[in-house]
């Protein structure tokens, strides 16, 4: 809550004149104006990651905006310290270094943040998890892989692995041997990134994987939206677990597979109830528009 | 499980940084992201770099970088590697194995590049952050090296040389390249083109003639008057006979008639059957099978594409260079096989052929027709031997195809509850879902919509 005292705005002000100086200074630099940079990581109520998020938000590493953030942050020695800030005691120093690392994509803090996922402190591993996904590829998805591993699954790791992963990441662990929590998390993966390449290996996560597995696999069928899974995922509808039973329904939902309709009405009369409104959700979304 | 409790907490300072705090002594990280790649697999990867042109003028310590960071990945043959329309960030070399490259614009496929030991893809989406133009599948079970864009920018940021550059130019020629093949990909959709089926029975006497008739009937209720039969089956080409039509012409007398007048001798050599199907008899004799060659048939199929909707092609046994000329005109191949044990090794070896010449697995289906009541050779044993689904099974009929020939009859179009008749009906749905959707209204006997359609194949397994 804002504070109304007279020190209080004295002080909201002080910070929002610096954040401004802050915003001022990096956006100077991603244009090319300047390659001059100096921060001060500790300044009160100033979020450097924040503000260079403003800037890089949704641009590719390789962008010129970023490679000049980068530049200067590496010549000014900021990244240095960014980067050693991430085995600091304060755990609000380590997630906001963090922050910086993830909107900066510097891939060489990939091995310390991977080391900050298993922090005790929710904000350092969520920030550092985060980061991960922001600078993608192989190294930052097998962090994430291993973390699920370690922890169980996670749901910010999850999301994360998603956006990190590269082409056929997920894909391939999804065919390879793996711990129990990982083949899940791998197959929400490989359905939020909505990749027709996954369409296979969850196809064969469908018909030989575990209970959980099949559950996950036929949700993440429906998010991707494959019409070649609707065969399997409508036979999935006659299993006796009522999980699987349910999440077959909701994935032909999605699909709009009209050719389950009739299915889909028998499972109306389905013994669990949570199937039965599962079915009447999927036939609302068949309905003729 | 519980999860195992790092000595010293995690919450204690990252390894490996000797830097960060100075007189405390840090760990090695305890386990490494990946393993470090051995010497001779160093090696390998080196090597499978130099042979891709833009890495080869790369500096040693460069290539050595890139090659640590590359992902060793199997794909099995058949899998899809890149979906076109999807985005990328990895650049995939070939180790060993073979990719094709195809630009899908339904109905129409063109395959761009055949791809083998050396060849790289995936730079376009990559580098220029584009959607991938193409689609890649294993053609072969391949292994891949897989290099992410992080890796990539990593290794190249900052180097002098200008390999970054030069991949990003080659990604643009290509770019432009397939941009024109895509368009021309789509030239046969815009003319309202036929779409070509080659039916191949490897096995003689497995029914391939009579499903290429029924196929034909069945087609013809969908399209009347736009189905034609080309019947290849050398060197005693007979769909005319079993239909009770008599030929007078056939495609091998049109090797020496003018080009000017090629069109109009051609169509009328063409046999009309009073419920709708077209026939065009490839021979008349034995001997005249010797005049098909595969120019003509390229002339002959360029020609009859304008005037049908459907061309199914009857292809015999043998495979000839007219074959091989007319597999790269269709668009989808049924291969029709028996139960029986020396069929169903011949059509084994007929789809291995098949998917090296380049026919995606989803351009090519299966079709098991019994010809006896009570079959030696199971379906799932036929499946397992094909390495594939049975995508149509036709059950065994009786004496009715027999008759039907005496007759001069389609059972496709004079008996619809018989078995043929059905199988040809699914098959003709099946092709239909892949190749017919943008042909106008679909008639009263198709199927609504392709879910149905699959269903109805489904059926008659």
């Amino acid at each position: 809550m804002p504070s109304r005292s007279p020190a209080g705005m004295i002080h909201q002000a002080t910070a929002g004149i610096r954040r401004s100086a802050l915003r001022r200074q990096l956006q100077s630099v991603a244009a090319g104006k300047s390659t001059a940079l100096s921060i001060d990581l500790d300044q009160a109520g100033v979020d450097v990651g924040e503000a260079i998020e403003e800037i890089t938000n949704r641009l590719p590493m390789e962008s010129m905006p970023v490679q000049r953030l980068v530049f200067a942050f590496k010549r000014s020695g900021t990244a240095d310290r960014v980067v050693e800030r991430l085995a600091a005691k304060s755990p609000q120093q380590r997630a906001r270094s963090a922050r910086v690392v993830g909107a900066l994509q510097l891939t060489e803090a990939v091995s310390w943040l991977a080391a900050l996922l298993g922090s005790r402190d929710r904000a350092v591993s969520d920030a550092a998890a985060r980061a991960l996904g922001k600078i993608g590829g192989a190294r930052s998805a097998t962090a994430l892989v291993l973390a699920i591993q370690r922890r169980g699954l996670n749901r910010r790791l999850v999301a994360e692995l998603a956006r990190a992963a590269p082409d056929l990441f997920v894909e391939v662990a999804l065919t390879e041997p793996q711990r129990p929590a990982v083949r899940p998390a791998l197959a929400i993966a490989a359905g939020l990134r909505r990749r027709q390449t996954a369409v296979g290996p969850l196809i064969g996560l469908l018909e030989r994987g575990s209970r959980r597995e099949r559950v996950i696999g036929c949700r993440a069928l429906g998010w991707i939206g494959s019409r070649t899974a609707i065969p399997i995922i409508t036979r999935a509808l006659g299993d006796r677990d009522w999980k699987i039973r349910m999440s077959a329904a909701k994935a032909l939902g999605a699909l709009r597979a009209q050719s389950a309709k009739d299915d889909l009405k028998y499972l109306q009369i389905d013994r669990n109830a949570r199937v039965r409104k599962a079915a009447a959700q999927a036939l609302y979304r068949l309905r003729p528009r | 499980m519980r999860p195992r409790a790092r000595p010293g907490g995690w919450d204690g300072p990252a390894p490996g940084r000797p830097v960060l705090t100075a007189g405390e002594h840090r760990d090695a990280p305890r386990r490494p992201d990946r393993p470090w790649p051995s010497f001779h697999d160093m090696v390998s990867r080196l090597s499978t770099l130099e042979s891709a042109a833009v890495f080869f003028s790369l500096p040693e310590a460069t290539l050595r970088a890139l090659a640590r960071r590359l992902r060793r990945i199997k794909v099995s043959a058949g899998d899809m590697i890149v979906f076109q329309g999807e985005p990328g960030d990895t650049i995939f070399i070939i180790e060993r194995g073979r990719c094709r490259m195809v630009v899908e614009k339904p109905p129409s496929i063109v395959t761009v590049a055949l791809l083998s030991e050396g060849d790289f893809f995936g730079e376009g989406a990559t580098l220029l952050n584009r959607p991938q133009q193409a689609s890649v599948y294993a053609q072969t079970d391949c292994y891949l090296l897989a290099l992410d864009r992080q890796a990539l920018h990593t290794t190249m940021a900052g180097r002098e040389h200008p390999a970054l550059d030069e991949l990003r130019q080659v990604a643009d020629q290509r770019f432009r390249a397939f941009a024109d093949t895509s368009v021309q990909a789509t030239w046969g959709l815009l003319l309202q083109e036929a779409t070509v089926v080659g039916v191949y029975s490897p096995k003689g006497g497995s029914g391939g003639t009579c499903i290429s008739l029924n196929l034909v009937g069945a087609l013809a209720r969908r399209y009347p008057g736009e189905v034609l039969l080309l019947d290849l089956d050398f060197p005693y080409s007979h769909s005319a006979l079993l239909a009770g039509l008599v030929p007078t012409s056939c495609l091998a007398r049109m090797s020496s008639v003018p080009q000017g007048s090629f069109e109009e001798v051609l169509l009328s050599a063409v046999l009309y059957h009073p419920t709708g199907p077209m026939i065009l008899p490839g021979a008349l004799r034995p001997e005249e099978a010797d005049e098909i060659t595969p120019e003509l048939i390229t002339k002959a199929i360029s020609v009859l594409r304008k005037s049908f909707s459907y061309i199914v092609v009857d292809l015999g046994v043998t495979i000839t260079d007219s074959t091989l000329a007319l597999f790269d005109l269709t668009q989808h191949v049924v291969v029709v096989t028996a139960p029986e044990l020396s069929a169903v090794k011949s059509a084994a070896d007929a789809i291995d052929i098949l998917v090296q010449l380049g026919t995606p697995h989803d351009r090519l289906s299966v079709v098991l027709n019994n010809r006896s009541f009570k079959p030696a050779v199971t379906k799932s044993a036929v499946e397992r031997s094909l390495k594939r689904d049975i995508d149509v099974q036709i059950q065994f009929d009786g004496s009715r195809p027999e008759q039907a020939a005496v007759d001069g009859v389609i059972l496709s179009i004079t008996n619809p509850r018989s078995e043929i008749a059905k199988g040809c009906e699914a098959l003709a749905a099946l092709l239909d879902s892949k190749h017919g959707r943008q042909r106008g209204p679909e008639p009263a006997a198709a199927p609504a919509g392709g879910e149905s359609v699959l269903a109805g194949v489904g059926e008659a397994d």
